[in-house]
């Protein structure tokens, strides 16, 4: 009976708090929990089966988020899967602040998730039975998966090009653009490839290389002449630029982001009809967002800007309170849904220096 | 409330207004106009499309730049008057109002004058065009290295958008990133010249914030840079880009020459553009006792007033006043073991409007190796020291524009022979000086041509 909530469907929307009550108990349980949370419940200063009481109190939790560095992948796995976990995959976050963060995908998870999204990608428009291509990493990090299970989903093959963006950063940390530039000249030629010669229906990168192939005018009009639609993921894209792509770049190809990461285990669906600004909607409450003033951790109002903490919340995981380094406006959530929608999500800036530099300009 | 003014950016099919925008203000903090910050995106396709434009022909470009820079100095350009524009530039920069009026007419001078100014680089042995008689027994043509040319324009003096209307005679399209703290005059300049005949995607305005800011570099053929030394340290290894860093110009005074018939010249060095030009003196470096030098310098530059920059009058440059008192800590930091004659107790005064003009500092310093020499800062300030010729001439490295005053005709040898040493003025003349068709920094066109070996029937 417990167990029933926890396995809805992504869009069944159940009630929040009896969906975080039921989750508790699936953690917390002896027989169910992972070996890492079991473990880390005992210093934590409140009972989560007891103390919980509702979707609220997940604010009650550590951001353990750095904790998952070390821990081993099997630790993460909920003693209720049995002996033989339907393991997804092993993904891990970016990486650019130290050693990566590392989650486990289990396949009921991820199967309600991919139907979810699909159903998401139905409702945008977006065509089934076409062929993908993801010009995103293959792994670690959990964008690659999720393309080449959404164009299995949707009755499409899957063309990729890999991509490691890890080095990339390290690449410009070491002042080394240039080499950082042919590098995404070596990307877009190889998708250019693809897209001359395949049947391409959907693409799916980040920004940047999306911005790149824009600046090649030929690999401009070949997408418009093939592709249908347009998914861009993994970093932020401002409102302006994507004002651009639909009334300059592409202005007949459906273009959709998606705010997700592999710290959500996922990603959220755009808003419909929500252009400007362009509003992302969690699946809710199994993903759901909070948008908070960083200095004091408190909600901000709708319209107003902060920070964004994530809840992954089912049976696979459990991961309360990850503040990620972006910066949102808080939107009101589709009505009945928990948490926050967010718009306008950007990189948490650094402001430039303020020191003297000499010289007169 | 009045409607705010909007600069656009001004791209190859026409203005372009962003979502993303900064508020430019006067240097009291009065929000001034409303800058649009073009996303990279935009950027990336501005380029594509100036790589595939045409250029205008040789005497249509002129006429363009000639009429044009006459616009710019005394028409109305989108609504805006010439002394609205200049009023508008001394309040945002703080540039004293008689310095605009003056850069607006070197502008404007500059327009009418840069084929001629750009032509001085051509090598003597090179010709134009194949049509010329001298291509018939072989000559070398002296040829564009590339089709668009971009400038990453600094605010500090409006004079720093002369120099880019000589890439425009010789055929470049050019893409100006104008700074954020005065982008008036780019605007004003390119609309002008876009409205005397330069079409859209052969002269663009592109506002961007920093992270956008060098896509404008990657995808220009050639590019000019203005900056500190980390600019310049930045692209020291780019042969596409052309850096403009810190002037740190000099003057040195031997003994065989009296100072006080040099001392008008020596005060205007340091003072002349409200000291915030990079071909204004940092240091001065007398063969002899320094101190009466610098007294006497310390004497007249104290009598400079702290006026408004939009006075007739006005000398000093203005900063909003917490960017002046950073500049003084920064000042009174590194002027530590020095001694002051001016400015010692701190050089921020305060304007009515809550803006501050940074006075005039004199250090003296013990030796010419003192490290304060090459310490250039945006406003009157200046360091004497002692010379000897035991010191020799190494410490002048790096200098943009050096004033000798010397009988010795070897050492003047010496350093028009150091290649470091980017300009050599000879007796009374101010570091500050400059004519178009005399190199500042070289001439550009060193940078934007080449020659090629053409021999026809």
């Amino acid at each position: 009976m417990i167990e029933n909530i926890l396995d809805l469907p992504l869009d069944a929307q159940p009630d929040a708090d009896e969906f975080v009550r039921a989750a508790m108990e699936w953690h917390f349980s002896p027989e169910t929990g992972s070996a890492y949370w079991l473990e880390r419940a005992k210093t934590l200063p409140f009972d989560p089966r007891t103390d919980v009481k509702g979707f609220e109190d997940l604010a009650l939790f550590p951001n353990i988020i750095n904790e998952l560095r070390d821990v081993r992948v099997e630790d993460l796995i909920p003693r209720g899967y049995g002996p033989n976990p339907d393991v997804v995959g092993v993904y891990e976050s970016g990486g650019t602040t130290g050693a990566p963060k590392r989650v486990v995908v289990l396949r009921d998870w991820w199967e309600r998730h991919i139907a979810w999204m699909s159903a998401g990608l139905d409702a945008a428009g977006f065509p089934r039975n076409v062929n993908w291509l993801a010009v995103l990493p293959s792994g670690p990090h959990i964008a690659g998966t999720l393309a080449l299970h959404q164009a299995r989903e949707r009755g499409g093959i899957r063309f990729t090009i890999d991509l490691d963006p890890r080095w990339v950063k390290k690449l410009l940390a070491a002042g080394k653009g240039a080499e950082a530039e042919r590098y995404a000249d070596h990307l877009v030629e190889q998708a250019a490839f693809v897209l001359r010669t395949q049947d391409v229906g959907v693409l799916m990168t980040t920004p940047p290389l999306l911005k790149r192939m824009a600046g090649d005018d030929d690999l401009v009009d070949l997408i418009n002449e093939k592709v249908q639609g347009i998914i861009w993921g993994g970093a932020h894209m401002d409102a302006d630029t994507r004002d651009l792509y639909h009334t300059e770049v592409f202005p007949d190809v459906k273009i959709r982001g998606s705010y997700g990461s592999t710290m959500m285990l996922g990603g959220s669906n755009e808003r419909l009809g929500a252009d400007d600004p362009y509003i992302s909607d969690p699946p809710a409450p199994y993903v759901t967002f909070r948008v908070v003033d960083p200095d004091t951790g408190r909600t901000v109002g709708y319209g107003e800007r902060g920070q964004v903490v994530v809840n992954h919340v089912s049976k696979n995981m459990l991961l309360p309170n990850n503040l990620e380094r972006d910066l949102a406006t808080r939107v009101e959530p589709p009505a009945g849904q928990a948490g926050d929608s967010v718009a306008d999500v950007a990189p948490v800036t650094h402001f430039e220096s303020e020191a003297v530099i000499e010289g007169v300009y | 409330m009045t409607e705010p003014i909007f600069i656009d950016a001004l791209g190859p099919r026409g203005p372009y207004r962003s979502r993303n925008r900064q508020t430019v203000t006067d240097v009291a903090g009065n929000p001034m106009v409303e800058l649009t910050l073009v996303p990279e995106l935009y950027v990336t396709r501005a380029m594509s499309a100036m790589h595939k434009a045409k250029t205008l022909p040789l005497e249509e470009r002129l006429t363009a730049l000639a009429k044009g820079g006459e616009l710019f100095a005394t028409g109305v350009v989108d609504g805006m008057s010439a002394a609205d524009y200049q009023y508008m530039v001394s309040r945002m920069s703080g540039t004293p109002l008689p310095i605009v009026r003056r850069a607006a007419e070197g502008i404007s001078r500059h327009a009418a004058e840069a084929y001629r100014s750009a032509q001085q680089a051509r090598p003597i042995g090179a010709v134009n065009d194949w049509r010329d008689p001298r291509a018939r027994h072989g000559t070398a043509a002296w040829v564009r290295r590339g089709d668009v040319f971009a400038v990453h324009a600094a605010g500090n003096h409006p004079g720093v958008h002369t120099l880019w209307m000589e890439a425009l005679t010789l055929g470049y399209r050019v893409a100006v990133r104008p700074s954020r703290r005065e982008p008036l005059t780019p605007y004003r300049l390119v609309s002008a010249l876009r409205a005397c005949g330069f079409g859209d995607d052969q002269i663009v305005m592109l506002p961007t914030d920093y992270a956008a800011a060098d896509e404008i570099l990657r995808q220009a053929d050639l590019s000019m840079v203005y900056g500190g030394q980390d600019v310049i340290d930045k692209y020291a290894a780019d042969p596409t880009v052309l850096p403009n860093g810190p002037g740190r110009s000099k003057i040195l005074i031997t003994a065989d020459s009296d100072w006080r018939v040099y001392l008008d010249m020596i005060v205007a060095s340091i003072s002349h553009e409200g000291g915030t030009a990079c071909v204004n003196t940092t240091a001065v470096f007398v063969e002899g006792d320094p101190t009466p030098v610098a007294e006497a310098i310390a004497e007249r530059l104290s009598t400079i007033p702290s006026l408004s920059p939009e006075d007739d009058k006005a000398v000093l440059t203005a900063y909003s006043l917490d960017a002046a008192k950073t500049m003084e800590s920064y000042l009174l930091e590194k002027a530590q073991g020095t001694k002051a004659l001016l400015g010692g107790h701190g050089v921020v005064d305060e304007l009515s409007d809550g803006s501050a003009v940074l006075r005039p500092a004199v250090h003296l310093v013990d030796s010419p190796f003192a490290e304060q020499v090459n310490i250039e800062l945006a406003f009157p300030c200046v360091w004497v020291a002692p010379w000897t010729r035991e010191a020799g001439t190494d410490i002048f490295h790096e200098t943009l524009v050096l004033t000798a005053v010397t009988k010795d005709e070897h050492l003047l040898d010496e350093l028009l022979e150091d290649p470091t040493i980017r300009n050599l003025y000879i007796g009374n003349h101010p570091t500050y000086w400059m004519a178009p068709g005399v190199p500042h920094d070289a001439f550009l066109g060193e940078f934007l041509m080449r020659t090629k070996a053409v021999i026809r029937d």
